[in-house]
């Protein structure tokens, strides 16, 4: 595997992103949507000034938690389900598929880890220049977690794309997925805990967590601004069992970890057997 | 030197291709022929590693693609039957990636710009070339990195009368300077007019593989090669009853 290559494909899929008007789009509206959120705080608080780092970063959650997933999905989905006829000119030069598949998600990732800092950068000045920097290492672990977030969708689209193949159907399924993690996921586990009692309803909650990408990131996240009180019941499972905030933490990005590589390394195994 | 030692592939129950096997010799022009799903696209995408054997393998100058798919690919510079570009980059950066990809100097990229005339359309984008443009541009694609061995799957399909021309010059061009080239088609007069050798497929099996001079003098006084190669068809069909 060469380093080179990886990068030549990454840059030339950096490129082509930046300019679908997809991409400037979800940038524009990320970036408008998080700066107003921030904003907002200046009238909660009486127009007393731009409401702290913390605040915002619990104010932002909900929107990264719906808008990152379902970018990183549908921009994986584009790329790793493009036309046939540039897939098989790319895969025909002297490289190895793998090169092709991790300078693609480099690439993809890259761009949607630029709109997303521009979005979160504007924010944190609007917060700088109107509260101080106080909390601003609280802010960046969640700008981290917002972008691991996008990079284990984006290679859950890549999944899903090597294992479809047709376009049709992979968007079905990726747009799916989205729902299901992000929206019926907390349904089904809390459904399935009322058939369960006690300390075995506890440890399902727990691993429930485990299960979900979105509800890592958001018990992190809310760990991380010490704003236990609006965890739910997951999350509050978490620290009963583990204990503690900063083990709980090194737990849920050690799930987090395992959700960005498992997709990729099976992705990987089918595409060495596929054909192009 | 290109061998393919008993090549097959198969897609779920259908054999695309069974039990092919042929040689092509260093600057020869080798054309697949064949009507659509005869196997030829198989065989060739197989050759560039696109497509992954049943079984049987594929050597280029005796080294198998399976096992070694960046040696062999530098070889080989291959074409596919439609020819896609991303329409937001433009013609100076599609062959500035590939000359990247393949490590190829930077001058090498210049002089291609200039000889397939994209000098003064660099700064377009591909979106807004023409169908006859973007062949152009896959042509000069194909072309960049002066690869030893040409695969063209289907190279004059879609194409227009000038397009076609186009191509016949390229590989008129190329043969000249030694490439050993392979492309597949269902256009006997293509055949007849650029290639050496031609293998027929049919029905995913090589039915045969003929010189093209052979085949005249021996088809020459009675029939057309229109009917050379219905006599395989039949022949392969008689068989398989």
């Amino acid at each position: 595997m060469q380093g080179k290559t990886i990068y030549v494909i990454a840059r030339q899929e950096l490129t082509i992103n930046i300019r679908n008007r997809w991409t400037l789009i979800f940038a524009l509206v990320f970036g408008v949507l998080v700066v107003s959120i921030a904003y907002v705080g200046i009238m909660a608080e009486g127009f007393s000034g731009v409401q702290s780092f913390t605040r915002t970063s619990a104010s932002l959650l909900n929107l990264v938690l719906y808008v990152i997933p379902l970018v990183g999905i549908v921009m994986g989905t584009v790329s790793f389900t493009g036309d046939k006829g540039s897939m098989e000119l790319l895969f025909a030069q002297p490289l190895v598929r793998t090169e092709v598949m991790l300078g693609k998600v480099l690439g993809v990732f890259a761009s949607i880890a630029l709109s997303t800092i521009i979005g979160f950068t504007l924010a944190g000045l609007v917060v700088v220049l109107g509260n101080g920097p106080e909390g601003i290492a609280s802010y960046l672990s969640f700008v981290v977690l917002a972008l691991v977030l996008s990079l284990a969708f984006l290679n859950l689209a890549v999944l899903v794309a090597t294992a479809c193949r047709r376009k049709a159907k992979a968007f079905g399924i990726a747009l799916f997925l989205w729902f299901f993690f992000v929206l019926f996921y907390d349904l089904m586990v809390l459904g399935s805990t009322l058939l369960l009692k006690g300390q075995t309803a506890n440890r399902a909650l727990f691993l429930s967590l485990f299960g979900n990408p979105v509800d890592m990131v958001r018990v992190a996240t809310l760990i991380i601004l010490d704003n236990v009180t609006i965890f739910g019941a997951s999350g509050a499972a978490l620290l009963r069992f583990l204990g503690g905030g900063t083990l709980s933490v090194l737990a849920l990005i050690g799930g987090l970890c395992l959700w960005t590589i498992l997709p990729l390394v099976v992705s990987h195994r089918l595409l060495l057997k596929q054909d192009i | 030197m290109i061998e393919v030692q008993r090549f097959s592939k198969r897609f779920g129950e259908n054999w695309a291709a069974s039990d092919i096997s042929f040689q092509v010799k260093e600057g020869e022009v080798f054309a697949f022929l064949g009507p659509n799903g005869s196997g030829k696209t198989t065989t060739l995408r197989s050759m560039v590693g696109l497509t992954v054997p049943t079984s049987g393998r594929i050597l280029i100058n005796g080294v198998d693609v399976r096992k070694f798919p960046r040696e062999t690919k530098r070889f080989m510079s291959y074409l596919p039957q439609r020819v896609v570009f991303p329409d937001n980059c433009t013609a100076r950066e599609v062959i500035d990636f590939f000359c990247r990809i393949r490590d190829l100097p930077p001058g090498r990229a210049e002089g291609v710009m200039q000889a397939y005339q994209f000098a003064d359309l660099s700064g377009q984008y591909v979106g807004e070339f023409s169908g006859g443009m973007i062949q152009r541009l896959g042509l000069a694609v194909a072309a960049l990195p002066d690869a030893p061995i040409l695969l063209l799957d289907e190279p004059t399909a879609n194409l227009d009368p000038q397009g076609v021309k186009r191509f016949r010059e390229f590989i008129m061009h190329q043969k000249e300077n030694g490439k050993t080239i392979l492309f597949s088609t269902h256009l006997l007069h293509e055949v007849e007019q650029l290639a050496d050798r031609v293998g027929v497929f049919v029905n995913g099996r090589l039915a045969a593989v003929e010189y093209i001079d052979s085949l005249r003098r021996t088809y020459r006084a009675t029939t057309s090669i229109e009917d050379m190669y219905l006599h395989y068809v039949e022949k392969r069909d008689y068989e398989r009853n």
